[in-house]
């Protein structure tokens, strides 16, 4: 279990971090700490185990009731905390490779 | 010691204002806002409130720089419920960005000081309730727990901690940080402190569909229910050889004024302990680096500009700090296309190992007496350096989370000046026995807050 630098970077990628070189050594050299304890899990004879634990012993089965999918009631209307709102929507910079029309 | 809201933000404020403040608190309650009330089991109380359980009244940053100012349009359900029992909230508490630390030392607004030694940390991640509560500012205040957020803090400041059964309290309102282990727990000046705000903010919430519609005890008149035929397990695996011998001499007194009191000790084991770590610090990244995606400058963080979507994304995300990034990579490398079985699969099954121990050794007894931290509060800066030390601040705390079941932190005594917590451990739904124990460990045990 061990990851490399180039690893380190797609992994930045995928999570929208955007990491500089000194972090990117850094990450590098402590995820292979960090992965390294992990690596003893790979002592345990898992094959009869199931990766399903019954976590929650609730009395009652975790489903939300119908009343519970209502919108809450906000106390601030979206457009007094979006950074950018207009006729109802939140407004967001296009997809990369898209310009905004100049009229936008 | 600070009864009603009104003295305890004066006392706040002054205690706080300047470089001798412990920076336990992010925001307080406006002096003009607190009405006092009589009504209700909590009667007025002043509460403090972790800052990832979101507020109206006030701001909830998550100790990040990517919440600076944020208002939460609704309120918790345990803010609710709180203030319904005549709870008073009266500021919100500093901790580890989005919970996740041991030491409250990972907040983007500086660490809380521990007040019995300020060179110390207080624990975390929700070290701004209990130092709060060891100051004297309050004597009750809401945490989260996710590996041990609670209790250990609760150990290092020398105050109570509970940590609830998975789905005893909702968490609609508490910033998801991994939602198959958080719970929100309390933190009390004594065990009954921590027990009456817990019967407040338990039960069943319609929002949160992890909740358990069953009825609530009173947990406050459970606590001096006492011992008397009570079987307390000991288990080998958290009294090891390299444990301090002062910290495992104040634990087994405490075993000795349980025997005294009517309990009967039976040695156990729990033969998958050294694996919760590993299991933990792959589980609870993954969970962490889903739930933090929606801090992306749309839905939820400040937003930074940039020429393209995926570039905001980037540049809003640049504000979360070193222990967050950490962690979000972790996890996205172990949910990664070609490793999700690898990593994430097996640290399930590890859990499952995990949740069995329990389940078998909770078949003979009713409670497990543990330490909650295999130290005293370590000095500022100690461990910052060195992640995996970090971790392992929470060895006897993470498996409570894993298996889902209940547990609190009692002071036991002091070690050179710093306290130490017991920690009792109970089956599923069995915080009334446990507080009973907690409230026998209490009782016989010596020592005073500063």
């Amino acid at each position: 279990m061990s990851v490399t630098r180039a690893d380190v970077e797609r992994i930045a990628e995928l999570a929208r971090l955007e990491l500089g070189e000194q972090e990117l050594g850094r990450l590098t050299s402590e995820l292979n700490g960090i992965l390294g304890h992990i690596g003893q899990l790979a002592s345990l004879d898992l094959a009869a185990t199931s990766d399903l634990t019954p976590q929650i012993r609730s009395p009652l089965p975790a489903t939300r009731p119908e009343g519970a999918e209502e919108a809450d009631v906000l106390r601030q209307s979206p457009a007094s905390f979006a950074p950018d709102w207009r006729e109802g929507f939140f407004v967001v910079p296009p997809p990369p490779g898209v310009h905004r029309e100049p009229s936008e | 010691m600070t009864h009603d809201a009104g003295s305890a933000l004066a006392r706040i404020a002054e205690s706080e204002a300047g470089p001798g403040g412990l920076n336990a608190f992010l925001s307080l309650a406006d002096a003009d806002d607190v009405q006092p009330r009589a009504n209700g089991p909590l009667a007025g109380a002043p509460v403090a409130v972790k800052d990832n359980i979101s507020t109206t009244a006030l701001p909830t940053t998550c100790g990040s720089r990517l919440l600076d100012g944020y208002q939460a349009p609704y309120e918790a359900t345990v803010v609710r419920k709180l203030r319904d029992a005549g709870g008073v909230v009266i500021g919100k508490t500093n901790l580890d960005e989005f919970g996740m630390g041991s030491s409250t030392e990972n907040s983007a607004y500086g660490p809380t000081l521990n007040p019995h030694d300020r060179s110390r940390v207080p624990g975390g991640s929700s070290g701004g309730s209990a130092a709060a509560i060891a100051a004297g500012y309050t004597t009750m205040a809401l945490g989260s727990d996710t590996g041990g957020s609670v209790r250990q803090p609760a150990s290092f400041c020398g105050v109570v901690g509970i940590k609830p059964t998975y789905g005893r309290v909702s968490r609609y309102g508490l910033a998801a940080f991994a939602s198959s282990l958080d719970q929100v727990g309390v933190l009390g000046r004594t065990v009954t402190d921590a027990a009456t705000l817990l019967g407040a903010i338990s039960g069943h919430d319609p929002h949160d569909a992890t909740t358990a519609d069953t009825p609530v005890p009173d947990y406050a008149d459970d606590v001096g229910r006492g011992v008397a035929g009570m079987v307390v397990g000991v288990p080998a695996e958290y009294f090891p050889d390299a444990l301090d011998p002062a910290i495992r001499s104040l634990l087994e007194s405490g075993l000795e004024r349980l025997v005294e009191a009517g309990a009967r000790l039976e040695k156990v084991s729990l033969a998958h302990t050294s694996y919760a770590i590993p299991a933990y610090y792959l589980l609870a990244p993954a969970e962490a680096s889903s739930n933090l995606a929606r801090y992306d400058g749309v839905r939820f963080g400040v937003r930074q500009e940039g020429s393209d979507i995926a570039s905001m994304y980037e540049k809003t995300r640049r504000g979360f700090g070193d222990e967050v990034k950490r962690r979000i990579m972790l996890g996205t490398y172990a949910l990664s296309a070609g490793y999700y079985d690898e990593y994430y699969g097996t640290a399930q099954r590890a859990r499952s190992l995990i949740t069995q121990d329990f389940a078998e050794v909770f078949a003979r007894v009713d409670v497990l007496f543990t330490p909650t931290a295999p130290t005293t509060a370590f000095s500022l800066g100690e461990r910052t350096g060195d992640p995996l030390a970090m971790y392992m601040s929470d060895v006897f705390t993470v498996t409570a989370n894993l298996a889902g079941i209940p547990g609190v932190s009692v002071p036991v005594g002091y070690v050179d000046g710093l306290p130490v917590g017991g920690q009792l451990l109970a089956p599923w739904w069995g915080e009334s026995t446990m507080l009973a124990a907690a409230g026998a460990v209490e009782a016989s045990s010596p020592g005073s807050l500063p």
